[in-house]
């Protein structure tokens, strides 16, 4: 990664690779300083013409200020045990829903835990005729009840699209 | 593929919706194959305004959402009867979430992700909990009325066991600190002498809290609340009775092994005595004796030094209590 070359160690092996590009000929690896930014879940301004919606818009240090959590649950908490094997899940289920309700999902998935049960918050287009919807809302349903062993319920609201909150 | 007929079919025959079941045999239209190319352009398929030239119809009539039809005198606890995340069809009243765009407003409840992250009590109103405390009803039992203060509840029941439940959001109900028990007694609610609770004291230690007269014992080491719990009772059951039991090498109990201090036998005793007979004797000239020592304990000034002096070894040096040693050693020698 670009990021873990400091810009000393930079010019270092540029002057290297100058100094044996001299011996051999003048091909050389041309290098510049490393320009460590941040660039995680942020939108690059456009032309204006790029929808977006009220997540993609907000970059990720809004997270607390204007922006809530997608996922929250007791484990975070101080002194309490299962914060990564939440996070595992996590992961696992928003990858799952995004293949199984593949070009449906308006928005990022919603995970919230009551005690033991898992509930999936998510908003749909509605792309596929209801009973499709039914059909995979079910098995999205027992399948991932049956693998963690818990009741697992998914909250599905359909839009017509996507709410749009800024074009970039 | 049948996905994609059925699709057609639904486009083409809106009116005929209860008929979802059949296969007719369709011919595929052009905009079928245009909605599949679509939705595998990405994650979230947006309407193609500027390549295409359509706009993706809906398929059947998006119904009137549920608020339209609320009356204002529903029952609201039929609406939300449990705890549901934020669904913007069926409450009926216009929020607004969201940091607003420069010149706008915060964007509208529809399709509104923050509303749904957040938790919401709309199915605690006032109306629902009369209805849980109503079905709860018959299972309570009344509180007996003998127990109507504090102390009388501690007169009956002066031993007090606490445990705590866990509760967490993970598939496993177990927590290994849900095995800990205290048990709460007051010493003064246990039958014990004076040596027999000088001995307590000495056998608990610092799990005796003097302020309150509590002690406390905490039994973690066993694997299960309830092997806690009786060990704990049988901890309170030996503590009580080996208190009350006075063992041969007791008897070598010396001074510094004394909760308390007493001024009887010691060296203030001694000394203040030995100052006084030497005053009197340069004064009067008379001789010792045992006598004139219990004569002089006897004097007022004596006892309140005795008094001065038994405070400041026992409560620790404060003000007054300075102040009292103050007066009683002016007293006593007469200054």
């Amino acid at each position: 990664m670009a990021a873990s070359l400091s810009a000393a160690a930079s010019v270092r092996l540029l002057s290297s690779l100058s100094r044996s590009g001299s011996l051999c000929g003048s091909r050389g690896l041309h290098v510049s300083a490393a320009r460590c930014k941040n660039q995680a879940a942020r939108a690059k301004v456009g032309k204006g013409d790029r929808p977006l919606t009220y997540e993609q818009a907000l970059p990720p240090h809004q997270i607390g200020h204007r922006k809530g959590w997608l996922s929250q649950h007791p484990s975070n908490l101080r002194g309490e045990d299962g914060a990564a094997d939440r996070t595992v899940e996590d992961v696992f289920v928003r990858r799952f829903m995004f293949g199984t309700f593949h070009g449906c999902l308006a928005n990022e998935v919603v995970i919230k835990r009551r005690g033991n049960v898992l509930v999936v918050c998510a908003l749909m287009l509605q792309k596929m005729p209801p009973p499709k919807f039914y059909f995979l809302i079910g098995y999205s349903e027992a399948l991932l009840s049956h693998l963690y062993k818990c009741p697992v319920k998914l909250e599905v609201q359909t839009l017509q699209d996507k709410t749009v909150y800024k074009y970039l | 593929m049948a996905s994609h007929t059925r699709k057609a079919f639904l486009s083409l025959g809106r009116i005929n919706a209860a008929g979802l079941g059949l296969q007719r045999p369709a011919s595929r239209v052009t905009y079928a194959t245009d909605l599949s190319i679509n939705s595998s352009a990405g994650k979230k398929g947006f309407p193609d305004r500027g390549g295409r030239g359509f706009v993706r119809r809906p398929r059947r009539p998006v119904g009137e959402p549920r608020t339209e039809k609320m009356p204002v005198d529903q029952d609201w606890t039929a609406v939300y009867p449990t705890a549901t995340p934020f669904r913007p069809n069926a409450v009926p009243l216009p929020v607004r979430m969201g940091y607003p765009v420069k010149g706008g407003v915060p964007p509208e409840k529809k399709g509104n992700l923050e509303l749904i992250k957040i938790p919401n009590f709309l199915h605690l109103t006032p109306a629902a909990i009369k209805k849980h405390c109503e079905a709860l009803k018959p299972f309570c039992t009344e509180w007996p009325s003998a127990l109507d203060t504090d102390a009388r509840c501690d007169e009956h029941f002066p031993i007090k066991v606490t445990s705590t439940d866990y509760m967490s959001a993970g598939t496993s109900v177990r927590n290994p600190s849900a095995r800990v028990v205290h048990l709460n007694v007051k010493l003064s609610s246990l039958n014990l002498d004076d040596h027999a609770s000088k001995k307590m004291l000495k056998l608990v230690g610092n799990r005796y809290c003097k302020d309150t007269d509590v002690l406390t014992v905490k039994a973690d080491s066993c694997p299960l609340r309830q092997q806690n719990q009786d060990y704990a009772m049988y901890l309170l059951t030996v503590l009580y009775h080996e208190s009350w039991k006075t063992e041969t090498w007791e008897s070598e109990k010396s001074v510094a092994d004394m909760e308390e201090y007493s001024w009887e036998d010691s060296p203030s005793q001694r000394n203040i005595l030995d100052t006084l007979v030497r005053m009197k004797a340069a004064g009067e000239g008379e001789g010792e004796g045992e006598e004139v020592r219990e004569q002089l304990l006897g004097r007022i000034e004596v006892q309140e030094y005795k008094d001065s002096v038994t405070r400041l070894k026992n409560e620790g040096e404060s003000e007054s209590a300075m102040l009292q040693y103050k007066e009683a050693v002016k007293k006593v020698l007469n200054l």
